[in-house]
């Protein structure tokens, strides 16, 4: 028989909508050992996965959520005004993808790795939520520190930051001969 | 000759043109010839020079450091040159492990947008303010700044647009009291009989219509073409006028 705390669990993560829920909280709210309710939301996750459902089971910064499948939008799109969808230019993305595999981080280090200067596209990050000042360095002038924040872990579907993409490392050589195709 | 048609916009600075240089001259970034890369680059800003008035300063910074070290390679290499040699080597291998660097993340770059685009389509429902409400009580209040402002409006504007469907249209129809009047008239004259008044409203539906369907009762009494009877239990009936015609 089904453990009938799995539909509590899918009913609880309905109502948080797009603010997602964490393991912890849902352990508090039925009363059951996390372990085990990872378990269940584990299998909630297959089930939703099926291609019989409109929605999916996610984890993005920790935080249980349904959304809807990629491909619903444009249904929805006849009957609702959406807006545009957003959309990140290539230099917010070289930055956003430096400071997620670098953070913390100062500016001057991205600077050095982008070669460009980016004060403006700090500022315009951190208001769109996607960064935001973690700290100073120990170093001379105290220069702040960036870090992505949990909106950008949930822009880029990601449960934490251990779920980033491997960086490329041609180093190694092997990867050289695919570099440049 | 085909004029060499590229502009620096479409690059995102200095290291982005050099791969792109390596790129298409095929020279191998971990094995580079520097100095076949040096010479592309300084070809490229000062073809720029002449079409393109500002070249942003990135570019002009590396170029210099491109020409400092093309330079000290002239050098005749004294006895004590170790210095230069050294200098050499480590310029060398600084410019190419910055381009290694940087060649990384624009290759991740790639990956994350495909996350990114993905996760544009896909669309989640505001949590239930209302069951929240108990949660909300217990943030703080804090220092906050515009930022946070236009965060909250944005949020707020999205949630009114989702909860605004586009299905939803208002449409006026509207009618003119004269074309209303004609209306009465033939609806009248057709069936010659008398009207109950509450029959002859209960079909409409708006507001709008109602005030110009009274309106052109009224105005037709009034030219005589209808008469208004009221019977003992308050009930309005209308009937033809004594000067029953065609109103004006």
């Amino acid at each position: 028989m089904e453990n009938p705390n799995k539909s509590i669990l899918e009913g609880i993560i309905f109502v948080f909508g797009e603010d997602g829920i964490t393991l912890e909280q849902l352990s508090i709210a039925i009363d059951y050992p996390a372990d085990l309710i990872k378990i269940l939301l584990d299998e909630l996750i297959t089930h939703y996965k099926h291609d019989d459902r409109g929605m999916e089971l996610v984890v993005f910064s920790d935080k249980y959520k349904f959304i809807t499948k990629p491909y619903i939008r444009s249904y929805i799109e006849r009957i609702l005004t959406l807006s545009k969808t957003r959309s990140l230019s290539q230099s917010a993305l070289e930055t956003l993808a430096i400071i997620a595999y670098k953070q913390p981080i100062t500016r001057i280090e991205i600077e050095e790795i982008r070669g460009v200067g980016c004060e403006l596209m700090l500022k315009k990050l951190a208001a769109m939520d996607l960064i935001t000042e973690t700290g100073r360095a120990e170093t001379v002038g105290k220069p702040i520190l960036y870090s992505v924040t949990e909106s950008f872990l949930d822009l880029f579907k990601l449960m934490s930051l251990d779920e980033l993409p491997h960086l490329p490392n041609y180093e190694d050589s092997t990867e050289e001969s695919q570099l440049f195709e | 000759m085909v004029r060499f048609q590229v502009d620096l916009d479409q690059f995102e600075g200095p290291l982005d043109l050099m791969l792109h240089l390596i790129k298409e001259k095929k020279l191998d970034l971990f094995n580079l010839e520097v100095d076949v890369l040096i010479d592309q680059y300084i070809d490229f800003i000062h073809g720029l020079e002449t079409t393109q008035l500002e070249i942003a300063s990135e570019y002009l910074v590396e170029l210099a450091t491109l020409i400092e070290y093309k330079s000290k390679k002239c050098l005749p290499v004294s006895d004590l040159g170790l210095d230069v040699a050294d200098y050499e080597k480590d310029t060398k291998d600084e410019l190419v492990r910055r381009l290694i660097e940087y060649q990384k993340f624009k290759d991740i770059t790639q990956k994350l947008q495909v996350r990114f685009e993905e996760r544009q389509l896909q669309m989640d429902k505001p949590s239930d303010s209302l069951y929240l409400n108990e949660i909300d009580d217990q943030y703080h209040y804090y220092e906050s700044d515009v930022y946070e402002l236009i965060k909250a409006m944005e949020k707020c504007i999205a949630r009114f647009h989702l909860s605004h469907p586009s299905q939803v249209q208002f449409t006026k129809n509207e009618i003119s009291l004269e074309d209303r009047m004609d209306q009465l008239y033939h609806m009248i004259s057709a069936d010659q009989m008398l009207y109950d008044f509450e029959d002859f409203i209960k079909d409409i539906g708006s507001l709008n219509l109602f005030i110009v369907s009274f309106l052109a009762i009224l105005e037709l009494v009034r030219q005589g073409i209808l008469g208004i009877e009221s019977v003992s239990d308050q009930k309005i009936t209308l009937k033809l006028g004594e000067k029953y015609g065609k109103p004006e």
